[in-house]
């Protein structure tokens, strides 16, 4: 199983802790789809970002009813790097800058 | 290492594996959801689709691997630590492809209720529909038993 153990993104740009203090902050969005199971998208909110239970289904709840839910903001990086994992359990993830909230 | 074996009807589950297989087979070179790669950049892009693709498979291998030539002496899949995690993807990308291919003139209402009328649907629009169903019952029974989250 090549992904299971890792959070990672294929590491192709570099960074550095310059980049990383003027960056905006970027959110962490999922988007609604028909097809995952919602006690899926909770184990997955909690295998990925360590949500406890509640947490995790009011995102999940969240994602289902309003059709999105912002579930992580920080440094671009580690938002890419989230939204690649999220990405690699079927959920639709995307990556949006805070400037358009 | 906690360990699930899991007795499937065989009369029930091997006639969804061909349709099972044929959305497999499909996901080879595709992936079940077309991402949005945050950056445009090319390289980036195409490196971070071959790599949710060569995780894709993986994952599909390993579901696969479960339909063996035991399950069909026993009917029995074994579930652990070491799969739980390949499987539940599996199953939601091969959910995915069937929506896709099979079913997607069902409505997401019935597919999410499970009562799509099943008498009315050609015989592959209804194994695809089936197979659908234990997918599902399979992801649950995993996150139910096998919770990636808990303790071992």
């Amino acid at each position: 199983m090549r992904f299971a153990e890792t959070k990672t993104k294929p590491n192709l740009r570099p960074s550095t802790a310059t980049q990383e203090l003027l960056a905006d902050q970027w959110l962490v969005v999922v988007l609604d789809d028909p097809v995952n199971l919602m006690s899926y998208v909770v184990m997955v909110f909690k295998k990925v970002f360590g949500f406890d239970e509640m947490t995790a289904r009011k995102h999940m709840l969240e994602v289902h009813e309003q059709g999105r839910s912002v579930v992580w903001v920080g440094g671009r990086e580690q938002a890419e790097a989230y939204v690649f994992t999220l990405q690699q359990w079927h959920l639709t993830a995307v990556l949006e800058s805070d400037e358009a909230r | 290492m906690k360990r699930v074996e899991v007795k499937l009807n065989l009369e029930a589950v091997a006639p969804l594996l061909d349709v099972i297989k044929g959305a497999a087979d499909d996901l080879g070179p595709a992936l079940a959801v077309a991402p949005r790669v945050p950056d445009l950049d090319e390289d980036f892009s195409g490196e971070w689709k071959r790599e949710l693709l060569a995780g894709q498979n993986s994952d599909i291998a390993a579901f696969l691997a479960l339909f063996g030539p035991e399950f069909f002496i026993s009917g029995m899949v074994p579930l652990d630590a070491t799969n739980r995690e390949a499987i539940l993807r599996a199953c939601s990308a091969v959910r995915l492809r069937l929506r896709e291919k099979h079913l997607k003139s069902l409505g997401d209402e019935a597919l999410e209720s499970g009562e799509a009328p099943v008498t009315e649907m050609p015989e592959l629009q209804h194994k695809a529909f089936a197979a659908y169903v234990f997918l599902a019952t399979l992801q649950e029974l995993i996150v139910q038993h096998l919770d990636p989250n808990g303790l071992e």
